[in-house]
């Protein structure tokens, strides 16, 4: 058993175990010590085996993020359950989700139609920025999920397809 | 005691806009001793420019957005606020002809040019088609209001690469580059829809697309007499979308002599167009040749590198230029001294091909230092929406040459701490000590060509224990499932596997 951590689009499995009064972060079957003990704030003092970093940390749910030695990491712990469900639900393709934060600025499909690789689903615009969200194969509309207006976070999904039967 | 303010023809100053730009202009309508106003939506609660400004006066919309292109519920909400005169920082209204207009017919100063300026300038086919006539050189190119019906013909016949933009865009938005022709009906619709969306003007144009062009950009200060002078360039090439990135002054690009030729050709349009205002002209820049793209009638976002080496407060010329007084210098007069580099911080995913992020600023922790100034749009504990731009902040340095500039940059970035949204600053670091950027061989597809640029980074083994280890220990299930275990157990390691 491992704890899923995903760092960007990267994952990672490691443990933390109990070693001595304090805790060990086993990644890959190599044990070290860990500890962090805070400053003033959200800045802390991170113990890594003998190494001390001085760090900004802020939890949020099942976010951490941290400003470690110049440089800027977002850790997302990822919890068992979700993480198999989404992976049973459906096979590459079949969702159109939304690759950044934003509202619906045109749905040009909906439910039934047939659609080729590459058509335009939905277009939508985040930060003025506009984008086509096209779908990547063939295939029915199952499900359109939004609507013209409607806001949506960073992997929302937009739009279903029906799932392949020759898949 | 107002030294200063005493000599302006107005007492109170209104902000139309928000952000970092907002909080820039508060900063020296505060310092020249003028009481400061700014409109802002609820959606900007908290933000800088709301906390540090005198008066604030609440404006609304349909959204966010709209509530800041909305004329005249601003104009109105001056006038009871008492403001007379209003600032439009940049994008929003400040190219708006008829906004000056109104301003102006309400009694208030507009800081910025002539109306009638705005609408010659500020329109991309007027403005082209004046700077040709006064014998200044621009891209081939075709535009559609001169023959709807043709428009595709024209373009098909300059032929490929074309760069499709809206006749009355800016900023990069809705603007596409076309290499294959075959797909130009198709470009053009988009490039339509966007125009319509973005500037309420479906027009178009279309030009030669320079390959890996550089974008040089100069800045110029025009006084209500007609005397203009120019305070050097800008180099712009470093962008992502058609969005600059990073910005120098001065461009390691140019030869002086080629320097001398681009400036003064800045510096007679405005002269030719009687410009009143700061205003920036942008040129394309690409083998030994330079074409006239644009010029911005009002403050750019990258004008605090022009601040850095000239020493001047750009922001202050504008206004006492709006309060009719004339040039407090010859060109001759205007010196530079160093290097100055500029590196938005945008909201923002690079490695997901620079998609916009939201988030809350869980922390916010800009950098300091010699050298170094942060205009922040932001504040700690901000909810970053879609409902804007991107840009968060930009930073600021000033080194001796540009070699120390940009070690500088890099430095300070790694001071920078941007908790609770992604932003583009460890890509900027990444681009700053790129090889052929500290080289100075820059030009506008740079940062596409070098795709691991924008990647995330591989972490060393010692860098992932870190990050790993202390997400581990904040999150409480990872810290629960440790303590459930017997320490015995655990301290044996391989009963896991």
């Amino acid at each position: 058993m491992r704890h899923l951590f995903l760092i960007g689009e990267a994952e990672h499995r490691a443990w933390l175990t109990r070693r001595g009064d304090g805790f060990a972060l086993d990644l890959d079957g190599v044990l070290t010590t860990v500890s962090i003990e805070s400053a003033a704030g959200s800045r802390v003092r991170l113990r890594v085996g003998e190494a001390t970093h001085d760090v900004v940390l802020v939890t949020d749910g099942d976010h951490v993020h941290l400003h470690l030695d110049g440089e800027i990491y977002q850790v997302t712990y990822r919890d068992p359950v979700s993480r198999y469900a989404e992976a049973a639900a459906q096979g590459l393709g079949d969702l159109a989700k939304a690759p950044m934060p934003g509202s619906v600025v045109a749905v040009r499909v909906s439910a039934g139609d047939v659609v080729i690789p590459g058509q335009a689903l939905v277009v939508i615009e985040s930060m003025k920025l506009e984008m086509a969200i096209n779908a990547e194969r063939a295939g029915v509309v199952e499900g359109v999920h939004v609507a013209v207006g409607e806001t949506f976070e960073r992997d929302a999904t937009l739009v279903t397809l029906a799932p392949d039967k020759e898949g | 005691m107002r030294p200063e303010g005493a000599d302006f023809p107005f007492d109170t100053v209104l902000v139309a806009n928000r952000g970092e730009i907002a909080a820039r202009v508060l900063r020296t309508v505060r310092a020249l001793g003028l009481r400061s106003l700014v409109v802002h939506h609820a959606a900007d609660a908290g933000s800088p420019a709301v906390r540090m400004a005198d008066g604030l006066v609440e404006i609304t919309g349909s959204t966010p957005t709209a509530a800041y292109l909305d004329a005249g519920q601003i104009i109105a909400k001056a006038l009871d606020a008492g403001a007379q005169a209003i600032h439009p920082g940049y994008g929003f209204l400040s190219e708006n002809a008829d906004f000056a207009r109104k301003i102006e017919a309400a009694g208030m100063v507009f800081v910025g040019p002539a109306p009638e300026t705005i609408e010659l300038l500020g329109d991309k086919v007027s403005a082209r088609d004046f700077a040709a006539g006064h014998g200044f050189p621009i891209a081939p190119s075709a535009v559609e209001a001169h023959d709807p019906a043709s428009f595709a013909d024209r373009i098909r016949a300059i032929g490929g690469p074309m760069l499709i933009k809206p006749a009355g865009g800016g900023g990069g938005k809705g603007m596409r580059i076309v290499r294959d022709l075959a797909r130009l009906d198709e470009e053009l619709e988009r490039a339509r829809s966007e125009a319509g969306r973005y500037f309420g003007d479906p027009r178009l144009y279309a030009e030669r697309y320079v390959e890996r062009p550089r974008h040089i950009e100069v800045q110029v200060l025009g006084d209500a007499y007609g005397e203009v002078v120019h305070l050097f360039e800008r180099e712009c090439s470093l962008q992502r979308r058609f969005q600059k990135v990073v910005e120098e002054a001065p461009s390691s690009t140019l030869s002086d002599a080629e320097r001398e030729r681009i400036c003064d050709a800045a510096a007679g349009i405005a002269r030719a167009a009687r410009y009143r205002n700061a205003g920036t002209v942008e040129f394309i820049h690409g083998g030994d040749a330079f074409y006239f793209l644009e010029m911005n009638t009002r403050l750019q976002v990258e004008h605090p590198v022009t601040e850095a080496i000239t020493g001047l407060d750009l922001v202050a010329e504008q206004l006492k230029i709006a309060a009719g007084r004339p040039l407090g210098f010859t060109q001759s007069e205007i010196t530079r001294t160093g290097h100055a580099v500029e590196a938005r911080i945008y909201a923002e995913d690079p490695a997901r091909g620079f998609t916009p992020a939201t988030g809350r600023l869980l922390a916010y922790s800009p950098p300091a230092g010699d050298g170094v100034r942060v205009d922040s749009g932001v504040s700690e504990g901000q909810d970053i929406t879609a409902a804007f731009d991107p840009l968060l902040a930009k930073l600021v340095v000033h080194g001796a040459d540009r070699r120390e500039a940009l070690e500088r940059a890099a430095r300070a970035l790694s001071d920078f701490v941007v908790l609770g949204c992604r932003t583009n600053i460890g890509f900027l670091k990444r681009l700053l000590r790129d090889p052929d950027v500290l080289a100075g061989a820059l030009h506008t597809d740079l940062i596409a060509e070098k795709p691991a640029l924008a990647a995330d980074p591989a972490l060393s083994p010692e860098t992932l224990t870190a990050v790993l280890g202390a997400a581990a220990l904040s999150i409480r299930t990872v810290r629960d499932a440790a303590l459930a275990v017997p320490p015995l157990h655990a301290a044996l390691g391989d009963w896991r596997n």
